[in-house]
């Protein structure tokens, strides 16, 4: 009470800060409720030797975490995180980017390739799977389907098979229109005049691209980079879906992915939902939260030196 | 001054043809997905495999609606986003609001404690919150979409805070002057000014509910469930075969919803979305 009369001392400030909190409460409770309380909860339950029969619980300390590091399945999903995250990341940023330089200028038919490009980040994530599934499949995919046909290949590839990575990175690239749209924003953001000066000066496209928009853009760059990073550590559903072993019905997601593409996410579902170890998949899923967290923290605070801002130039 | 025209009418028409060809790979799968839905089962396996199916097989869309059903999923979908999109654009939307307009001392740190819920994988609550309902019994409640809307959308709440500084303040104080109160201000004046965000934060919104595929699945019975867990599940036959056909005439009534509105509405989402990012 002390510190909000002495911060608020005039009538206006005290005014703005009641409206504030006002406007406020319903993301402050929602926040409180549905992250803060959750994540607490779930810190202290992987500090137990909890399962899905809640009998005998008892405090562990850091035994789940100390045998995480010890089990080579686990480490591997790390790691098999850690490789798709980064294709995915420069699929998407590289993808949406020449999107977003193809469509940045004059154009027929500009407002529709656009509208098009973006629609499949529209699909929910569940359809696009199920789609490229059966896109792919060796003997009824259409791809081979069509490839056959045109005599282009002998027969059927099992692209699945060869490589669950590469078909999910697949997705990467059809659903990089939300990359696209923030590209096309910032490229919105470089004054015509700097390309035309430059034109002028004799400087030619991969040049005004390299030495002009790319510094200009940075900041756009650098913010994709580190979303599409946080939501590819996230990824979880796809090698269920998109499993190159047959799938029967209601068991999708009791089929185990191949280890080449077990993810964090799946493992850490599989190993709660179906093995019902929940203190272990808690202490799965704390590792990589912090990892993300440190991660992030280092790339916004070390990473931005290449991004160019207004304020250094004026130095 | 014509070479450069005859040079950016060249680079045009080469772009013209790239996008081209990248429409027609974007299209094939989707293409193959309607292709898929309309042929028979066993026309699938059948070698030489054709491109197109030797007749159009609708009953796939009949059984699609039948063989689970369909509309109770499609009903509890539409309950859920209700829920959720409803207080999440107004949470999001008052979020905004306060960010912009009653900047205190703490506004910075508590806005980047918004932006920083972004960084939280889904599971690291999501797994917690069920582990200690459904020892609590507290299982099978649509309420807590409701509360999970509360939680608001990071981006969208930066959005409207880019679109809420862009009305000058001027407005709202004449309003004040005739002593109108702060809900009257914000839902007489300000709110019908951002129309443009309040789209975007609907159909992102809408999306979001209506892929959700791990929340229904943790917290709902089959009673409740929603059409991404059966998408998802997909459908089969007795022996548990997957029906590839009937499976994908599914996935064309389940996105046919974000299909319309996203068309329909397309020029100004994606106007609202580069009008918000470009502050960034």
């Amino acid at each position: 009470m002390e510190g909000i009369r002495r911060i608020g001392a005039s009538p206006l400030e005290r005014h703005k800060r009641t409206s504030f909190y006002i406007f406020l409460a319903p993301w402050l409770i929602g926040f409180v409720l549905l992250e803060v309380v959750p994540i607490i909860w779930g810190f202290q339950i992987s500090l137990t030797n909890r399962t899905s029969f809640p009998v005998a619980i008892k405090y562990v300390g850091l035994k789940n975490y100390l045998t995480l590091f010890q089990d080579a399945d686990i480490l591997g999903s790390y790691w098999v995180s850690f490789v798709y995250t980064i294709l995915n990341t420069l699929i998407g940023v590289v993808t949406g980017f020449i999107f977003a330089l193809l469509l940045d200028r004059q154009l027929p038919g500009r407002g529709f390739f656009r509208t098009i490009l973006y629609f499949p980040y529209m699909i929910p994530l569940v359809a696009v799977g199920w789609i490229f599934r059966i896109f792919l499949e060796r003997d009824t995919g259409f791809l081979n389907i069509v490839l056959v046909n045109l005599h282009i290949i002998p027969s059927g590839i099992p692209y699945m098979q060869q490589s669950p990575m590469g078909s999910i990175l697949m997705l990467s690239f059809w659903q990089a229109g939300w990359s696209m749209i923030i590209f096309l924003g910032a490229l919105s953001t470089v004054p015509r005049e700097l390309y035309e000066v430059a034109t002028i000066d004799g400087a030619g496209y991969g040049r005004r691209v390299r030495h002009i928009m790319l510094p200009l853009i940075s900041p756009f760059i650098f913010f994709q980079l580190v979303m599409s990073f946080i939501y590819a550590m996230q990824a979880f559903i796809q090698p269920y879906i998109l499993n190159p072993r047959p799938i029967r019905g209601n068991w999708v997601m009791l089929n185990p992915p191949p280890a080449e593409t077990f993810f964090v996410m799946s493992r850490a579902y599989y190993i709660i939902t179906s093995q019902h170890k929940f203190a272990y998949g808690l202490a799965m899923l704390w590792v990589l939260f912090a990892v993300v967290l440190v991660l992030t923290i280092l790339f916004v605070k070390f990473g931005g030196f290449w991004v160019y801002t207004e304020a250094e130039e004026r130095k | 001054m014509t070479t450069i025209q005859t040079r950016e009418r060249w680079s045009a028409s080469l772009r013209f043809v790239a996008l081209v060809l990248i429409v027609i790979v974007f299209f094939l799968p989707l293409v193959s997905m309607l292709v898929t839905s309309l042929k028979r089962m066993d026309e699938l396996y059948r070698v030489p495999a054709r491109v197109f199916p030797e007749a159009a097989v609708w009953e796939n869309y009949g059984l699609a609606w039948t063989l689970v059903n369909f509309g109770k999923y499609l009903i509890n979908s539409i309950i859920l986003t209700i829920l959720y999109a409803v207080p999440a654009v107004m949470s999001s939307a008052f979020a905004g609001y306060a960010f912009s307009r009653f900047q205190v001392r703490e506004s910075r740190a508590l806005f980047l404690v918004v932006l920083s819920t972004l960084m939280i994988p889904v599971m690291v609550t999501m797994m917690p919150l069920y582990m200690v309902l459904a020892r609590a019994q507290f299982v099978n409640q649509r309420g807590l979409w409701f509360v999970w809307g509360l939680s608001g959308i990071p981006f969208i709440i930066f959005l409207f805070r880019q679109f809420f500084s862009t009305i000058p303040a001027s407005f709202e104080e004449s309003a004040r002057m005739d002593g109108a109160g702060r809900f009257r201000i914000f839902f007489s004046i300000m709110f019908p000014l951002v129309q443009t965000g309040l789209i975007v934060a609907s159909i992102f919104a809408f999306q979001w509910s209506w892929s959700e595929f791990l929340m229904p699945v943790l917290f709902l019975s089959d009673e409740k469930s929603t059409l991404a867990v059966k998408i998802a599940m997909s459908y089969a036959d007795q022996k548990e075969n997957v029906l590839y056909n009937i499976g994908m005439a599914g996935i064309v009534y389940y996105t046919l919803p974000l299909v319309i509105v996203y068309f329909a509405l397309q020029k100004r989402f994606v106007a609202g979305l580069l009008a918000g990012g470009l502050k960034g």
